[in-house]
Parts: C-alpha cells; structure tokens; sequence
C-alpha cells in the first residue's frame, strides 16, 4: 500500500477514526495500531510477514533476555542471537544472491567455473529498515541504555508500526517504544504540523520527484546513447528526485505518525545545504547515518584508537552503509566514496593549516554537492558497466546540445523542481524545520495552505512510481 | 479525544474540502477558458481542432505516433485531418471516431500496431489522452468510464483534467497568437537531425535479437472497439481502412500473419504494410525503429494514396 495512493487514503481514513475513538483504552489502541501495520505491509506480500514477526519474537525475547542475565557472557551471547537471527535474514533476503554471484565471478578469474548458486529469492520490503530498527533495541539494552518492554504488543507494535514500515525513519525503541507505551493526546499543533508535513510531501514525492524520474529514466535507461551535457544534466535531476522521493516520504511518515499521535525525529534537513560531507550526512537520511555512526562506527572503535583506525573504521562503516542500501558493488564504490571524502575532511579538518582557511567556506557548498553528485551516478545506474560507461562519456566532454526528449516534459521538470528549491531555500533562510512548520498557522491558513497545495498536487502530479527506497 | 478536538478536526477537513473544492473550480474554468483559445499542441489544442473541424471532414487518419508522423494527409485528400496522436492506441481512436457526425459520408484511415493488438497488458489507459475533456464532454466521459480509466476523485477535483497540462496549456496560448490551426492538417513530419540520426545509427548497431510472441489472442479492448468502430461506421455512412505502418525492420511476422486473418474474418478492409520498405530501405527514411522520418512518410503515403485509388 503506497501512500499516494487512494487505497491508503481509505485505509488511513478509518484508522484515524477507529483510533482515536478508542482513546480511553491504550491496548486496544496499540493492538489496533499492530493489526492496521500488518494489513498495511501485507498488502505488499502476506507472505513476510511471518519474517517481521520472527524477527520481532526473536527480539522480544533477545531483548529481556540480556536484561535479566547475571554474567556479561549470558547477555553477549543473547545479543549474539538477536544479531544473527536479524543479520542472518538480512543476509539471505538480501545479499545471497549478491555474495553467489560475487563468488562465481571471482572463481572465473582463477579458471574456474561454478555452478550456478543463486537462489530465485525475493527482497522483502522493508527488510534493511525494519532490521535496523529491531537491532538498536536489542544493541541498546545491552549498553544499557534501555530497558525492555514486558508488553508483546507494544514490541511488535513499534516494529511493525505502519508509517515507518517500509521506508523509515529508523527510530530507535528509545524514541518510538515509550509513545507507545504511554497514552497519546490529541494536540492540535502536531494534527497542523502532521497535515501541512503530509501535503508538502506528497507534493515534493509526485509532483517533484516523479516529474524528474521521467526524465532520469530515460537517459539512465540507455547511457550509452547520449552525451557528456546529456548525462550530467540527468545526475543533477536524479540528485533533486531522490532527495524529494525519500524526503518526500520521510514527510509523510512523519506527517502520519504525527496525526496519531507520535512524535518520529526529523529524517532530512535541507542537506544540499551542506558545506562538507560530513555535514551532509548530518542532513541527509539522518536516521540512517546515526544508526551507523551509534550502532557500528562507535561499535568499531569510532575515534578513540588512533587517527588510523578512525579512518578505517570511518570507511569500513561507509562501505557497509553503502552495501546496506542494494546487494550491488555500485552502492559499495557509492558508499566507499563517502567514505574517502569524509577521511580527508577529516584529516583536514585535523590541520591547523586548513582550518586556518574558512573564508573560503562558502565553497564547501559547491564542492560538496558536486561530491555527492558524482558519487550518485554510481547509485542510479543500473549496474558497474553501465556507471562506468556514464563516467567515461562524461569525461568525452562532449557538451553540445542536451537530448530534450518530451519538450514539456523537460520544462515541468525545471519549472517544478525550481518550486521545490526555493522552499527549501525559504526553510534555509528563516531556519525552520518542516516538521514544525505548520505549528504556526490557525484553522484557516492550514486549510488554505492545504487547498493551494491539493490543486498544485491534482495539475502536476506525475504518474507515480514506487517511492526509490522501497527496493532497499 | 475530547469534543473539543474532534470539532477541530472536522472543521479543519471540511475547511479543506470546501475551500480546495472552489479553489479548483476557479482553476478549472479559467484554465477551460485558455483552453478553448488553444489549437497548438496534441494534447489539447489537436483535440480542440478536431472537435472544431470534425464534421466538415471528408477524410481522417486516426492512430498513434506512427500515424501522426507517417502519413500527410493533404497528399489524400483537401478536406482531410492526421488525428494521429503520439502514445495512443485503439480506445483513444475509438472514442474520437464515435463523436463523428451521423450519416456524413467521411473515410476513417485507422492505423493499427500489431504487437500492441496482441498484448496481455493493454487496459485501453491511452484514453487518459481525452481526460481534458471529461468533465466537459459527455459522451467521452462515458468512453473514460466505460474503460474504468476515471479517476474517481476527478467527480471532485475537475482541475485534474488538466493534469501536467498546464505549462504547455500556458505557453500555446501565450506565445504564438499568430498561430492559424485552419491551415494545419494534423501531420507532424519528423525532420531527422544529425543527433539523431547518430542516435539510430548506435541503436542498430546495439540491436539484439527479439523475443517474438507465440500467443496470438486479440487483447479484449481491441476485439471490443474494432468491433464498435466497424459498428458505427457501417450504421453511419463511413469507409473505414485499417493499416499497419512500416517498421524498420520487423523480425516478427506471426502477430502481422494472424492479425490480417482476423480482419479477414471481421470482414474489414485491412493492409499491413509493416515491409511497405523492406526491399528499399535506407535510414533517411527513419527517424527511429518505429517511426518514419518526412522523406519516409512522404513515401509511404503515396503508398497509401494508391491503396484509396484502387479501393
């Protein structure tokens, strides 16, 4: 069930009545909320949710487990279980076939040919973000950072629960567990700032983010074909539609939440705003990169064992992040790039001599989004070959003409996407967070604001594809 | 939840309802009131153009891109429009042949592709091309309808109607006044830039060889508007001819061989010229695999101008 789709629409519509009708009653509300989640993800493929719920039992009981052993042995072996059980999923689900195939291709190189060992394995939706959610738990407790629930329902609850499902915001149980353990209120800021976060990303997910897919597809679709101008033309729209796609959802999920009561943490702050990478791993998919930076690189060490191995450690959690969003080497270089320009940044930020430069600073921006803009070829093409390819045409430097394709096409895109852009630029500017935005408008400017968007929405939507992070 | 914020909530969404449902009647008719002024463009000025001209017509192509580039039809006929529109297939075609007037004798050149004809998939969604006109025309509301390609919530929101429309809505009506649509016969030849034409050149090279189909089962909505449009056409005094444009080099010939045996059957007059350039061929002729390029279409509708002669 997507959310810009009229079957959600429905189905959110009864949800919200249903719940908040039963208000007097927190168990019921959160069994409601439980079964809503699996109905919601089993309109996708009934079929895994068995895996959310194995995963869930295994956590559950993982999660009480390390909290009442006596020894440090017992509670690292428990947590042994819950990693492997998860990672163990993951790692069929996702990465089998990847690994197989790897395999057969480096035992090509030494002459020799292997049976064909891929499996004809489907990837469960959602796996990589609710496995993830699951592992912070279990991982917090043992840190003890964090107590376990006693409440099954609760636990499954915050696993399952339906607007972070499938495509985050990866909350932590720390976050996400006690909301749903205590009794919710009704507030009638977060019902205006949940309402304004939705439309907004509606807005940026099919009017914005499918207007430019078009064209992306297109060209990316067939690399080979076009030239240097051509292709980087492409890039800079892929950078703006999978930044509106994800933050677009991300909007909505939290807009969701927020109608019933939840408070999710912000996912995206404006980060093509970012003069250094590492700023924009602070702005981009948040959720993820503190995972990372919480549950691995500090896990490896982090920067407490000398300046080497931060910068493996600093790489070895990029590439893995890298890995973590498909089963292809080309999200692997993705990731490794990230990695490298974060090491630099690092060591220069070390240096006396280079921090000595920050009127330059303003350069970061350019520099930095041309960065991140490269290292999205390797994200959008379909395979290596074809990144490579894309890379090589592009330093042909052949910069005649762009292919134009579907002429209104191409002027939605530039006209719509340049909507997008001077709102973040507002946000920017005046220093506010989405997901506060709506907080300060009454009855009728919330109405208003909603009506302006609903029309903008029913003239530029785009046929609508499937939200890009689905398939990690 | 206290009575206090349920009212909020329901004046709030009633609030919405009501101020976007009028905000997006006023959007609708100003945008209907450009649209009336525009002739420009396939998406709606075409469509304008035809429901403006169509009853004066003597002679009408009907069809995809493949139409719409490939045949001129002033070569036919003086009284003649190319109602070719790119994407479009057979519900599209259907839906504007019906709006012809009762008992005017006109020829209805129809074109048909034949891998479409055969396909599993093909729901007839090409009649989203006339939701411009949905709210405003009725008998093309129950076509849309018919075909369940409505969008339920466009009985609300009119305005979307003009879905991803507006941009080249405001450019035809605003940049080119001097625009005279009575001088323009709906044919849009393709002349091939050097680009392009390397572009096609690297795409023949690439070619790989193509999985033909082995399941010949006319698609439902094919077999159910060739059977209307042959229905209306006898009842009113029309000649309908169906053709299949050339294609640049046709590897599969089972959907062409089946297809002409089910017009035959149907007892409809049909010409499959999907070799019309086998044995002449030459890349000045193609603008791509599928579409002919104004030197080719040139040559094609002599073609099909001998094809009318001798029938």
């Amino acid at each position: 069930m997507l959310f810009n789709s009229f079957e959600f629409l429905i189905f959110f519509i009864i949800i919200f009545i249903v719940y908040w009708l039963l208000n007097n009653n927190l168990r019921k509300q959160n069994i409601l909320l439980l079964i809503s989640s699996y109905i919601f993800y089993a309109w996708w493929d009934w079929r895994f949710l068995s895996l959310i719920i194995i995963s869930s039992f295994i956590d559950f009981k993982a999660g009480s487990k390390i909290f009442a052993s006596r020894t440090e042995r017992q509670r690292k072996n428990w947590l042994l279980v819950s990693l492997i059980a998860n990672l163990g999923l993951l790692s069929v689900f996702k990465y089998y076939n990847f690994f197989a195939e790897s395999f057969a291709d480096l035992m090509n190189i030494f002459g020799w040919q292997p049976n064909d060992l891929t499996l004809n394995i489907i990837l469960p939706v959602g796996i990589s973000f609710y496995t993830f959610q699951t592992l912070s738990y279990t991982i917090d407790i043992y840190r003890k950072q964090f107590e376990p629930t006693n409440d099954i329902i609760s636990f499954f609850t915050f696993i399952a629960f339906f607007p972070q499902l499938v495509a985050g915001p990866i909350e932590r149980a720390s976050n996400l567990l006690p909301q749903i353990e205590k009794k919710r209120i009704f507030k009638k800021e977060w019902f205006n700032e949940g309402i304004i976060q939705i439309f907004i990303g509606l807005f940026r997910k099919i009017v914005i983010a499918d207007t430019i897919g078009a064209y992306v597809d297109t060209i990316y679709g067939n690399v080979g074909l076009y030239n240097s101008t051509t292709i980087i033309l492409a890039t800079f729209l892929y950078a703006f539609q999978i930044y509106y796609d994800f933050a677009g959802y991300s909007d909505i999920a939290i807009g969701t939440a927020k109608l019933l009561g939840f408070k999710f943490n912000q996912n995206f702050n404006l980060p093509y705003f970012s003069k250094s990478l590492t700023e924009f791993w602070r702005k981009w998919h948040m959720s993820l990169s503190f995972w990372l930076r919480d549950y691995l690189y500090i896990s490896l060490g982090g920067n407490r064992k000398g300046i080497k191995i931060t910068y493996q450690n600093l790489m070895l959690t990029m590439l893995l992040g890298g890995l973590w969003h498909g089963s292809s080497w080309n999200f692997v270089i993705w990731g490794g790039i990230h990695g490298i320009v974060l090491s630099i940044e690092k060591y220069l930020k070390s240096n006396p001599n280079f921090t000595r430069t920050n009127g330059l600073s303003i350069l970061g921006y350019p520099i930095t989004f041309s960065i991140v803009l490269f290292s999205w070829i390797f994200f959008r093409s379909k395979d290596l070959s074809s990144a490579i390819l894309a890379i090589k045409k592009i330093i042909l430097f052949d910069f005649s003409v762009p292919f134009i394709g579907n002429y209104y096409l191409l002027i939605n895109c530039i006209i719509l996407l340049s909507i997008g852009i001077l709102f973040d630029l507002y946000l920017f500017n005046k220093n506010i967070d989405l997901e506060n935005f709506g907080a300060k408008f009454n009855m009728i400017k919330i109405a208003i604001i909603t009506s302006i968007i609903i029309v903008l929405i029913n003239l530029f939507y785009s046929t609508s594809n499937n939200f890009i992070y689905f398939q990690f | 939840m206290n009575t206090g914020s349920l009212k909020y909530i329901i004046k709030t969404i009633l609030l919405i309802l009501v101020i976007s449902f009028l905000a997006d009647k006023i959007v609708f008719i100003t945008l209907n009131k450009i649209s009336d002024k525009v002739y420009l463009g396939q998406r709606i000025g075409k469509i304008n153009q035809y429901l403006e001209i169509k009853d004066d017509l003597d002679f009408i192509i009907f069809g995809s891109s493949r139409a719409n580039h490939g045949v001129n039809p002033e070569i036919l006929s003086k009284n003649s429009f190319n109602m070719g529109v790119d994407g479009t297939q057979i519900a599209y075609s259907a839906a504007l042949i019906k709006l012809l007037p009762i008992q005017k004798e006109q020829v209805i050149l129809l074109n048909i592709d034949t891998f479409n004809a055969f396909s599993k998939d093909y729901n007839g969604s090409d009649i989203d091309g006339l939701l411009v006109k949905y709210n405003r025309n009725k008998a093309l509301k129950l076509e849309i309808d018919n075909l369940n390609q409505n969008n339920l919530i466009q009985n609300f929101y009119w305005s979307l109607s003009y879905n991803g429309l507006v941009f080249e809505l405001l450019k035809n009506y605003f940049i080119d006044d001097s625009y005279d649509y009575k001088t323009y016969s709906g044919y849009d030849p393709i002349y091939v830039t050097k680009n392009q034409r390397e572009i096609f050149k690297s795409i023949i090279k690439e070619e790989k060889s193509e999985d033909c189909k082995n399941n010949f089962t006319l698609n439902k909505i094919y077999r159910i508007k060739l059977r209307e449009i042959k229905i209306f056409c006898k009842n009113n005094n029309k000649k309908l001819i169906i053709y299949t444009s050339p294609l640049f080099n046709d590897k599969c010939k089972d959907d062409n061989i089946q297809f002409s045996q089910i017009m035959k059957n149907e007892k409809l007059s049909y010409f499959d010229l999907t070799d019309f350039f086998k044995n002449n061929n030459s890349l000045e002729f193609w603008k791509d695999k599928v579409h002919l390029s104004n030197k080719g279409a040139e040559i094609f509708t002599k073609k099909i101008k001998k094809i009318l002669d001798e029938n």
